[in-house]
This record gives structure tokens, sequence and C-alpha cells, in this order.
């Protein structure tokens, strides 16, 4: 399997580790902003333990730790392992941070 | 208590013997070199400063820095591309402190790191080279896929390795450089020398020029 790095090219799928679901979004309540403590605990367990078993197509984060050392994310098919399409993650290189999650 | 000095040493001190290995009779198919005294430094554009930097670079080198994976060859130095926003600065050292000089340029729009003492530069070429990495790279070394100039960063025995075609070396007379860390040259080195050995090897010590 090839992976194409949006900044290096086409390389083997060694060079690269896979995260997972790139959909989750970090919750961002306002401090004190008067949520109750269930609610935010149900939005953070949501955020860091529920994920869904995609049969298809899903985004995902990937890192190109063999090479440009980036992060990913891809468009992949979990049933046929086609690769759709690999993009730099969000703040990739020098470009402006964004908070985690897309 | 035994007395004690530092000695700079290549890591290569003892994997690397001068001389023909392997292959039969004369015939060398690949050289394969150890540059020594070269300086080496990482620059990293800071967040939102890529057009100052690469200001800086051209105000150093009299070239724009790679945007993409190549090496290009500047005032002095070559430019290696190692990442979104990031090159390596490679040169002959020289006498004064090349690190400083850098730091200056670059002051507020980069972060720098020396890395003239934590890499090690090794350089192979002859007709035999592109088989030989065959062996232990993934790239794609074809003359249509990695020209003259093409840089890779890339994995070789899960190691990290900055690995560039010189500009200018064409057909046959291609030459391929990579960098590795110092502690793990030793080992790479008989990856390599052992991948060379049936097509003859000439090894040598070379210094920067
Ligand atoms: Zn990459």
């Amino acid at each position: 399997m090839r992976i194409a790095c949006p900044f290096c090219g086409e390389r083997e799928n060694g060079e690269f580790t896979y995260l997972g679901d790139a959909s989750p979004k970090r919750p961002n309540f306002a401090v004190d902003g008067g949520e109750s403590p269930e609610r935010v605990e149900d939005a953070f367990y949501d955020y860091v333990y529920l994920r869904d078993n995609v049969a298809g197509v899903m985004r995902e984060y990937w890192y190109h730790g063999g090479g440009c050392r980036s992060w990913l994310v891809a468009e992949r098919n979990t049933v046929t392992h086609e690769f759709i399409s690999v993009t730099a993650a969000p703040g990739a290189g020098a470009a402006s941070a964004v908070r985690a999650g897309e | 208590m035994a007395d004690f000095s530092w000695n700079v040493q290549s890591p290569l001190q003892q994997a690397l013997v001068p001389g023909r290995h392997g292959g039969a009779g004369t015939q060398v198919g690949v050289t394969l070199e150890e540059v020594r005294g070269v300086s080496l430094v990482q620059v990293m554009a800071r967040r939102g400063r890529v057009a100052e930097t690469i200001k800086a670079a051209k105000k150093l080198f009299s070239v724009e820095p790679p945007d993409t994976p190549r090496a290009v060859s500047g005032r002095n130095a070559t430019l290696i591309w190692s990442g979104p926003d990031q090159f390596m600065v490679l040169s002959a050292r020289q006498t004064g402190d090349q690190f400083a000089k850098l730091t200056a340029g670059f002051a507020g729009v980069a972060s720098l790191s020396d890395q003239s003492d934590g890499r090690c530069l090794i350089r192979i070429a002859g007709s035999g080279a592109r088989q030989a990495l065959a062996k232990f790279s993934s790239l794609d070394l074809h003359d249509s896929v990695f020209p003259a100039g093409a840089a890779a960063t890339t994995a070789v025995d899960h190691t990290a390795v900055n690995f560039w075609r010189e500009p200018g070396s064409v057909d046959e007379n291609a030459v391929f450089n990579m960098l590795v860390f110092t502690s793990f040259a030793d080992s790479l080195w008989h990856t390599i020398l052992d991948s060379c050995l049936e097509y003859g090897v000439q090894a040598s010590v070379a210094h920067a020029a």
C-alpha cells in the first residue's frame, strides 16, 4: 500500500502511522459558562472515547513520521483501503494553528 | 582517576575502511564516501513567518529555499528541503561561527538547530548505486521521478534519513547524498556497504569543499 503525502509524494505505508477518525471536535465550553457538569462530562466522554465504526469512506488522521513529520488528513475507504484524498492537517508546517478536530 | 579528553571523531571511525571491497577483480560499481568537515543547520520557519524566512534565506544564500522536496545550490551552501516550511543548510565547516551567522540572519523569523555533529553525510555514486540503494530504500530513484536536485525525507532501516540527489549530477554520474543520525551511522554504513559489495566498492573519506 502506498500513500500520497501532499508534501513528499507517494511513499510506502511503513513510513506512516495511523491515528484514527478526524471528525471528533474537542468540546469548547466557556469557563463558568453555566453548562452543567454532566453535560460537559458527556461531551468529553464522547470526544475521547466514542467512535463510529465506519464501513466505507471516512476521514482519518495519519502521521508521516518516517518522512516529513507532518500530520495529514486522509479520506480512505475502510472496505477497499482505497485512498481518495490526502491533505495536510490544519497547522502543518508554519501555517496557523487551529483547535484540534476538524 | 584516568585522564579524559574530548576528541572529535567521525561516527564511522571504525566502520569505514578506505579501499576496495567486494566485487570481482578491480571493478568498482559503487563509490562510497563519508564527507567530513560539514556544517549543518536545520531551519524551521516560525508560525506565519514563511515569507520572512524565504527573504532571509535569499539574502544569506542568494537563492530561495526549496518549497518542494528539492536541494538547491546557493552561495557557499546547499539548501535541502526537510519538510513543509523547513530546510537544512549544508556547507563546508569554516573557521568562523557559521551557526551564529545564520542565527543572526534568521533572527525572529525561523528557529534554528545546529546539527553539524548530529548527522553524518554519506555519498553514494557509480553505475551500481541505484541498484544498491534499491535494497534498502523504498524511494523510486528513476531519472523521471528523482532527477538531479530531487530530495526526500525518508526512512532507511526504520531510521530517518535526509536524502537528495546532487544538483547537476546526471545519468550514470548521479550522486546520492544521505544525512543520517550519527548514532545510527555505524549500523547504516554496514547495511549500505553490504548492499553495494556485489558491484565492487571503493570506500573513502572526503572533506567538504
Ligand atoms: Zn510527507
